[in-house]
């Protein structure tokens, strides 16, 4: 009998090739990484006009709904694959490691539509203006974002069995957590009562914490806490709960 | 490495879902397959077969009974079975939006292979699945047969020690499915083992070494095609189209099944020349063909492989 592939399996095992695998057939969906920035264009287009002194605002806020959307799509893409392609099926019967599944799709599906969104960071770097602590917080955040997103995305994907249900629950996630909360507008803006709910929301959050740090948003202590914490623990635990999901889901019960 | 390359014992599988009737899929599945053979497994939609290689391939739980891959439980040693099977999901499509080379090659990287052992595998899977011409054409341009060959490439690319494969040509064209046989005689020859799930009773009979026929979650017979096709009670089949009406004439020669108007009679040869007489006398128009497996999967389930 010849050697097989390798045979010790490894948390991650597989990782930088499925990625690569995402990248490239992410990359070959023009249209989609065309109009990925639709909805937060509309959103600045939106604030430019009612309040153009919010620009800022709303640009720190698109970095952190684009990171969240790229997450949120890891939902459509972990569904479609296994529903229509049953790629889970190919891959997971192998030495490919969950995880690395997981992780792979939602970093390569990062990879490819991160370079608009980098356009849309330098643009709030220049008009809000960033310091490079300031910077640095934002990316720190928008890796936040993402990780919580892509984890949820992954994590409520294996529920589906029909890819036309997909579609609405998607846009409620986006709608709900990116584009009501004060992502692209600040906190201080939003009834005061339900700021502890959005300071639990990872967009919302992170948004809060950047708007601290820029200066438009003062936050209690308590609040501080909350969106720090909240976001920290979401993060953690998420991620988590993802990879043991992402394990636990391969086979059917 | 080691035992059998496949062993299932008592392997029971019930599906329950809240507020639906229980589903047992398979009742008590035992079998096996031997390192280097090519094993079909055989029956009609919902007998069982995806479901067992499911089981087999780590992708499902069973409810009960065990299951080994080289001597691995594949319930509880999920992680070590899975280095040494390779899987063609039913229904299962290549990215619409790769190429047939950049999917093989992809997911052989996937499966922890070096980028050179991973092209070389990738060019000798397309040129024996006949995909050169396709290789850099995006999936989604191909047509289905296309694009299942481009799945079973993906499979037999790894070389992986057990291949599952289920109703891996579904939708090829004649040509296409015997190039399909061909590589995987080769893939056995070469030390791999296959168990494949099929439709086709022609593959089974041409591909297989031996056979399993799985009927509502039982195996009802196993053996290799010939013993089947022994087990008719003849070796040649007499197709009488109008002959229906006609059929106790010939009950002494064999089985007689009738199918609308048409008659069908398994017949040993050296009974053949008296029953063309017979035919001839009723002014019946009969041809005479070999017994084939489809023959043999009537006599043992009582119905067709397509009867639902």
């Amino acid at each position: 009998m010849k050697s097989s592939d390798a045979l010790a399996s490894r948390p991650f095992q597989g990782l930088r090739a499925f990625l690569w695998t995402e990248v490239l057939v992410q990359a070959h969906e023009e249209l989609a990484m065309a109009t990925s920035m639709v909805v937060q264009g509309v959103l600045l287009v939106f604030v430019w006009i009612l309040n153009p002194g919010l620009i800022g605002v709303a640009l720190v806020g698109a970095v952190l709904f684009s990171m969240f959307t790229m997450g949120a799509r890891v939902l459509n893409e972990a569904a479609y694959i296994r529903i229509d392609h049953k790629a889970s099926d190919l891959y997971l019967a192998g030495p490919l490691t969950p995880e690395a599944y997981f992780l792979g799709m939602a970093t390569g599906i990062m990879v490819v539509y991160l370079a608009p969104v980098a356009i849309v960071g330098a643009l709030a770097a220049v008009v809000v203006p960033l310091a490079p602590v300031e910077v640095l917080l934002l990316l720190a955040l928008a890796g936040v974002v993402w990780v919580c997103a892509a984890s949820i995305g992954y994590i409520f994907s294996t529920a589906f069995h029909d890819n036309r249900a997909i579609w609405a629950y998607s846009s409620l996630f986006f709608n709900i957590f990116g584009v009501l909360p004060p992502v692209f507008y600040p906190l201080g803006l939003f009834p005061a009562a339900l700021r502890p709910v959005v300071l639990l929301m990872p967009p919302s959050a992170a948004a809060a914490l950047m708007q601290r740090a820029i200066g438009v948003t003062t936050l209690s202590s308590g609040e501080l806490a909350l969106a720090v914490g909240g976001l920290a623990v979401e993060a953690t635990a998420l991620f988590v709960l993802a990879v043991v999901w992402a394990r636990r889901t391969v086979r059917g019960r | 490495m080691s035992g059998e390359a496949l062993r299932s014992v008592q392997l029971r599988k019930v599906y329950r879902t809240k507020g639906a009737p229980e589903v047992t899929a398979l009742s008590g599945v035992t079998m096996e397959v031997r390192r280097g053979e090519r094993v079909a497994l055989l029956g009609r939609n919902g007998a069982g077969k995806t479901t067992f290689l499911k089981i087999a391939s780590t992708l499902l739980r069973p409810t009960s009974g065990t299951i080994e891959v080289f001597g691995y439980d594949v319930d509880r040693d999920a992680d070590r079975v899975r280095p040494y099977i390779a899987v063609v999901p039913q229904e299962g499509k290549p990215f619409f939006h790769l190429t047939p080379r950049e999917q093989v090659y992809t997911y052989l990287r996937a499966r922890g292979l070096g980028r050179e052992s991973a092209r070389d595998r990738t060019e000798e899977a397309l040129r024996s699945m006949g995909l050169e011409s396709f290789a850099n054409r995006l999936a989604i341009t191909l047509s289905g047969g296309q694009r299942q060959r481009t799945m079973v490439a993906t499979v037999i690319a790894t070389q992986a020690p057990l291949l599952f494969l289920d109703e891996p040509t579904i939708g090829m064209d004649p040509f296409a499915r015997r190039e399909v046989w061909s590589s995987l005689r080769r893939l056995t020859e070469l030390g791999s083992t296959i168990l494949l799930t099929t439709h086709y009773l022609d593959e089974a009979d041409a591909l297989s070494d031996r056979l399993y026929i799985v009927e509502r979650g039982h195996v009802i017979v196993s053996g290799t095609a010939d013993e089947l096709k022994r087990s008719v009670g003849g070796s040649l089949k007499v197709s009488i189209p109008n002959g229906a009406g006609a059929v106790d004439r010939f009950r002494s020669f064999g089985e007689c099944v009738t199918d609308g108007s048409a008659l069908s009679i398994i017949v040993h040869p050296e009974r053949l020349g008296e029953l063309m007489d017979v035919a001839v006398r009723a002014q019946l128009t009969a041809t005479v063909g070999p017994v084939t497996l489809e023959e043999a999967f009537l006599r043992v389930v009582g119905r067709s492989i397509d009867e639902e």
